[in-house]
């Protein structure tokens, strides 16, 4: 009780100074100036009997919660959060809007805007894989919460969420609420198209053998199709670490950038990288010099900027990559109606040597900003559209009738007229959903629970869940890996370089005097300290 | 001048061909960009742009007008910021000029160093980045557009010359008449500076219309944006000219992208470009006065 | 003759008057001054000291002066990247390339369009030169990506049209340089023309009728009289551009080039990409902050410089 009051303290000193940018949705009339007072003092009190109902609510507020995607401009997410938010209004006396970070150069917008902690957000949408979670608490952009807050503003998560809070904890504080309730498979690979694969005699595609052979049978007979027709500024990665994966028992350790460290899957507790050691990364760098060559993808792919989905989805691309979970919501219906009879496929990385890693509980996770004028409102309006179905289903799917419909064998399909790739909600709440509320959608793939049977069997989970790597230490020398990475790996995964093996050996050598042995056997130690700490 | 000389016979025919030639090379993207967005966007993809169309067809415009709200609202909001930044700009930049050259203010030198300091030295793009965003709150406001584009130590410069060039008399005649130095500027001063204001204002109307920088820095959550941001949109993501293109009916990936885009840069383009003959005339005795006696 | 000799009892008290007067007689002007000086202090050196953060680990939450002061560590990296030299190396010869390619040219056209005595081909003709100048950086760069992509581009269509291969250009460092200064020189020849032009236009015409009396031909007027009438203008130019010689006109490169394609960064990268870079790839706001730093300081460095120097041959053209 005393820790939270501590912690309260410096937050109404916070929402204080900034209520001018704050409250300009204050339309009840309350004065500005007693609220961030008030609500601490309420914390305060609240805190040994658990509930949210006796949090003093008399100021309305608004939430602004920070979201990856394209902001939809079809006007539907504006209906239905006015819809959701008469729920917040009558329950909490407050609303929620939605603040997005676009696709484009959403990493350095995503930084930017957590960097500037100006209050203008409350809540974040994170995860430990994808947005970088740890590195964001080390560099402050969290506010630190504990059970008891948590108990008192969102009891509801924090009942359900359990002994998962271990994933969201270090150095004594829980640091965001995970999507741990949610079932979903994000395992990455390439979409081909069956009936192509098919007139090349091929039965599936489990192997980057077959991969390339699928890809010049389009060449060779599909006059107007780049077989994969990607851009290599939104995907710079390509195929190799897929093709890494594919080739290794190993698995990618999350949270060291830049993501060059793995552990082979008997040994979780000693750090390798393909990127260093071994044969398999000239081997790669030399047949995506091949495909190249063989016009597999662009020419000049590097400065392409498409969009592949959109191209396979008129018939011009041959290929696309993405994780399964996009495969079977998303990729494979559209493909289905735009091109009838394409019957997309899956080729996911590790199908051949079953090296598949389950998702993180932590792939999605919500935070409250540090710098966030009103932290108990935003964990209390969490809660509810976390838990509370109606909401829930608003924020989600939208205005029922308009935006969606449930068919008599409860899923969720869509009203008469309604296109998917122009008439979607995109609230993109990806940080905290729930399987209790889902709903099957009438138009996923009907093959959907075939697959994922498929990927649980062959699957592992991932080992080091509780390593949240402090790079204080070599901050240096991981800025200079980084920079190598970025320069070398676009030209290696797209085979635009002269002499792959020479360009590999380069590639280590300049990660070599980046400071390679150092970040290594950093990671080395603190992987043995959590060995050690786990017993 | 009626006696010819050789050499100058030589020095004029290779005159007339360098800069006819020069011409042409800086004509010739324009005309691929314009013949580009008037053609077929098979016939690029299969015979790549040529300086006329090879194909004529307006589809791609048809379609960048379809459903025309996101370029209409760059075409407001760039005209907006362009018509109110350069006068509210013109203004501030003469009234410092004029007061930097008056060689009774004491203070004149200190000012102009201090002005002067700042192309020298910077703070770099994080510090004012944070100091924008955290401090002002100019995140997602157009002010973080508008206001940094005000003034520039280069146009203060230019109209401080330009400005030294008026004799000091008619300052001089003011204070007889008991005027105070605003009103001298305001009334004696200002009127004779039409090259000048000519000559900085198409500066600045330049900067506020081809500004995409300090949009791309800071904003993003806005429904419109400056129209060469816009444009930066539209030829950087494939996502965003589908949504400019919202309510055509064209499916998805059957979008004439390559053409849509030169289509966009046109019209970005050409508003700000049919401005110079207007002020050309200025221009040059703007420049005159103002570049070269430095 | 009345009015000269006011202004020098002006002047002769405004040394005898205390600071007080001074300021009080100077009231209007130094309102005047106001807008600018609040303009520059707000958007120019506030910022300044911010630059502290490249000797900080910087915290979100605490800002710039609450997170913790770690010396000269950021600036390790950027010595130990190795990457300094090359960034630097590129900086400095693409920006003397622009200056003294730029002014040479621009000279050169001017004197050229002096020359021309039909007043419509050199209308015509200035405003052509002059159309690049009115683009933005955005659409110089989608220009050089449709002159010169592999798919559609205007280069590889006339080569293929002549029967010949095209060339994949992205992929080939070795080109940019060169695409990246015409395209300079494309842009920013015609404006600088005009500026050096109007300096022709304002030379006294007696002095060219007296040379020209004298039996001097057109080359030998150009080389007496024109060319050395250019020298201030030219100075002037040379020196507010060696100001930035450190920056590199980011738009251009970046729009050019772009952030994705590593492969040509040996040839094209320049302090001002990295600095943006080190943002958006790593996030790392010190690193950042301590690239552009050492950049602001070696171009204040050099600006100095180049001015001590001026000022040594002739303390006219010293711009401070």
């Amino acid at each position: 009780m005393g820790l939270a009051a501590a912690m309260l303290l410096p937050l109404a000193a916070c929402g204080g100074g900034s209520t001018s940018t704050t409250t300009k949705a204050a339309d009840n009339g309350e004065t500005a100036a007693t609220t961030a007072g008030d609500s601490a003092t309420a914390g305060t009190e609240t805190a040994g009997n658990t509930t949210a109902a006796n949090v003093d609510t008399s100021k309305f507020v608004t939430i602004t919660m920070l979201v990856l995607g394209n902001k939809p401009s079809n006007g539907r997410m504006e209906a239905a959060l006015a819809a959701e938010n008469e729920i917040y209004k009558e329950k909490i006396n407050a609303e929620l809007q939605l603040q997005y970070i676009e696709w484009t150069d959403w990493q350095t917008n995503y930084q930017l805007t957590l960097a500037s902690g100006d209050g203008s957000v409350d809540l974040i949408g994170t995860a430990t894989d994808w947005l970088y979670a740890w590195q964001m608490v080390q560099k402050g952009a969290f506010l630190p919460l504990d059970a008891t807050m948590l108990q008192t503003y969102a009891p509801t998560t924090y009942e359900e969420v359990g002994e998962d809070w271990d994933l969201c904890t270090k150095d004594g504080s829980i640091w965001f609420i995970p999507e741990d309730q949610y079932t979903q498979w994000t395992n990455h690979g390439i979409y081909y198209r069956g009936d192509w694969a098919t007139e090349a005699g091929l039965d599936t595609i489990t192997n980057f053998d077959q991969l390339g052979q699928y890809f010049q049978y389009i060449v060779d007979n599909k006059e107007g199709v780049i077989p994969w027709d990607v851009s290599g500024a939104n995907n710079t990665g390509g195929l190799l670490g897929g093709y890494l994966g594919s080739n290794l028992e190993i698995t990618t350790i999350l949270g060291v950038d830049p993501a060059i460290f793995t552990y082979n899957n008997d040994d979780p507790y000693t750090v390798t990288s393909p990127y260093m050691d071994g044969d398999t990364l000239v081997e790669a760098a030399k047949l995506f010099k091949q495909w190249s060559e063989a016009g597999y993808w662009r020419e000049d792919v590097l400065n392409y900027t498409g969009d592949s989905r959109d191209q396979m989805y008129a018939g011009k691309s041959g290929a696309d990559q993405h994780h399964t979970q996009t495969y079977v919501t998303t990729t494979r219906p559209i493909m289905d109606e735009k091109q009838p009879g394409s019957d997309l496929q899956f080729f996911y990385w590790g199908e051949e040597n079953n090296n598949v890693t389950r998702d993180l509980k932590t792939h999605g996770a919500m935070a409250v900003s540090a710098s966030s004028p009103n932290p108990e409102r935003a964990l209390m309006l969490y809660d509810i559209l976390r838990n509370d179905e109606t909401a829930y289903r608003l924020h989600n799917y939208g205005i029922e009738g308009t935006d969606y419909i449930v068919t008599d064998d409860n899923k969720l399909d869509h009203p008469e007229g309604y296109d998917a790739s122009t008439d979607a909600l995109d609230t993109n709440f990806w940080y905290g959903r729930m399987d209790a509320y889902e709903l099957d959608q009438a138009s996923w793939y009907e093959g959907r629970s075939e697959l994922f049977e498929e990927l649980d069997s062959k699957a592992h989970d991932y080992a080091l869940t509780k390593f949240a790597f402090d790079p204080t230490n070599v901050q240096t020398e991981i800025a200079a890996l980084t920079e190598v990475y970025n320069q070398y790996i676009p030209s290696l995964a797209y085979g635009k370089v002269d002499d792959p093996e020479a360009s590999v050996t380069e590639f280590r050598n300049a990660l070599k005097s980046a400071g390679y042995e150092t970040v290594l056997a950093e990671v080395q130690k603190q992987l043995d300290e959590l060995k050690a700490s786990e017993g | 001048m009626k006696h010819q000389d050789s050499s100058m016979v030589v020095i004029k025919t290779i005159s007339y061909i360098f800069i006819g030639l020069f011409a042409i090379f800086c004509l010739i993207p324009f005309l691929m960009m314009v013949s580009g967005s008037f053609s077929s966007e098979e016939v690029i993809i299969t015979k790549g742009l040529w300086i006329l169309p090879r194909q004529f067809s307006t589809e791609a415009y048809k379609l960048a007008f379809a459903s025309p709200k996101l370029l209409l609202g760059s075409y407001a909001l760039t005209i907006t910021l362009t018509v109110c930044g350069t006068s509210l700009g013109l203004f501030l930049i003469s009234m410092t000029g004029y007061a930097l050259q008056r060689r009774d203010f004491f203070l004149r030198n200190k000012i102009s160093f201090f002005i002067y300091f700042t192309t020298l030295f910077s703070g770099g793009l994080a510090p004012t980045y944070l100091w924008m965003s955290k401090y002002l709150h100019l995140k997602d406001n157009y002010l973080a557009v508008f206001l940094p584009l005000l003034m520039s130590p280069w146009l203060i410069f230019l109209m401080k010359n330009f400005i030294k060039s008026i004799p000091f008399e008619i300052t001089e005649s003011g204070k007889i008449d008991g005027a105070g130095d605003f009103r001298i500027f305001v009334s004696l001063i200002l009127p004779t500076l039409k090259p000048a204001l000519a000559t900085v204002g198409l500066f600045l109307a330049l900067s506020y219309w081809n500004e995409w920088y300090n949009a791309m820095l800071y904003l993003s959550n806005k429904s419109y944006y400056p129209l060469q941001y816009f444009l930066y949109r539209i030829i950087n993501m494939a996502n965003y000219l589908k949504q400019s293109t919202a309510g055509a009916q064209v499916t998805v990936g059957n979008l004439p992208s390559n053409t849509l885009k030169m289509a966009t840069a046109v019209l970005a383009t050409g508003p700000i470009v049919f401005l110079y003959p207007f002020v050309q005339k200025y221009f040059i005795s703007g420049m005159t006065i103002g570049a070269v006696k430095g | 003759m009345m009015t000269k000799t006011k202004t020098e009892t002006l002047q002769l008290n405004v040394h005898k008057v205390t600071l007080r007067t001074k300021l009080s007689r100077n009231r209007t002007l130094i309102l005047m001054c106001l807008p600018a000086i609040v303009f520059f202090i707000i958007f120019n050196y506030i910022p300044m000291p911010g630059a502290y953060i490249a000797f900080t680990d910087f915290n979100y939450n605490k800002g710039i002066f609450g997170s913790r002061f770690v010396g000269f560590k950021n600036f390790e990296f950027l010595f130990n990247s190795g990457k300094l030299w090359q960034l630097t190396r590129n900086t400095i010869l693409y920006n003397l390339a622009f200056i003294f390619l730029g002014n040479a040219l621009q000279i050169i056209i001017a004197l050229m369009l002096n020359s021309i005595l039909s007043k419509s081909f050199r209308k015509v003709s200035q405003t052509l030169l002059f159309l690049p100048y009115f683009i933005s950086a955005v659409l110089v760069g989608f220009m050089v990506y449709a002159l010169f992509n592999y798919d559609y581009g205007f280069i590889n269509g006339l080569l293929k049209n002549m029967g010949k291969e095209p060339i994949s250009f992205y992929s080939k460092p070795g080109v940019w340089p060169v695409i990246i200064i015409v395209a300079n020189l494309w842009q920013s020849t015609g404006y600088g023309s005009i500026v050096y032009f109007a300096a022709l236009c304002g030379i006294d015409q007696s002095l060219i009728e007296a040379a020209r009396i004298d039996g001097a031909n057109g080359a030998q007027v150009i080389r007496y009289i024109l060319l050395p009438s250019l020298k201030s203008t030219a100075i002037i130019l040379i020196l507010f551009s060696l100001g930035g010689i450190m920056k590199g006109n980011f738009g251009l490169f970046y729009n050019i080039v772009g952030t994705a394609n590593a492969n040509l960064q040996p040839m094209t990268d320049i302090i001002e990409l990295y600095v943006y870079r080190t943002l958006i790839n790593q996030f790392n706001f010190p690193y950042s902050t301590a690239a552009g730093l050492y950049q602001s300081i070696f171009g204040f460095i050099i600006v100095n410089i180049a001015n001590a120097v001026v000022r040594k041959i002739d303390p006219e053209y010293a711009l401070f």
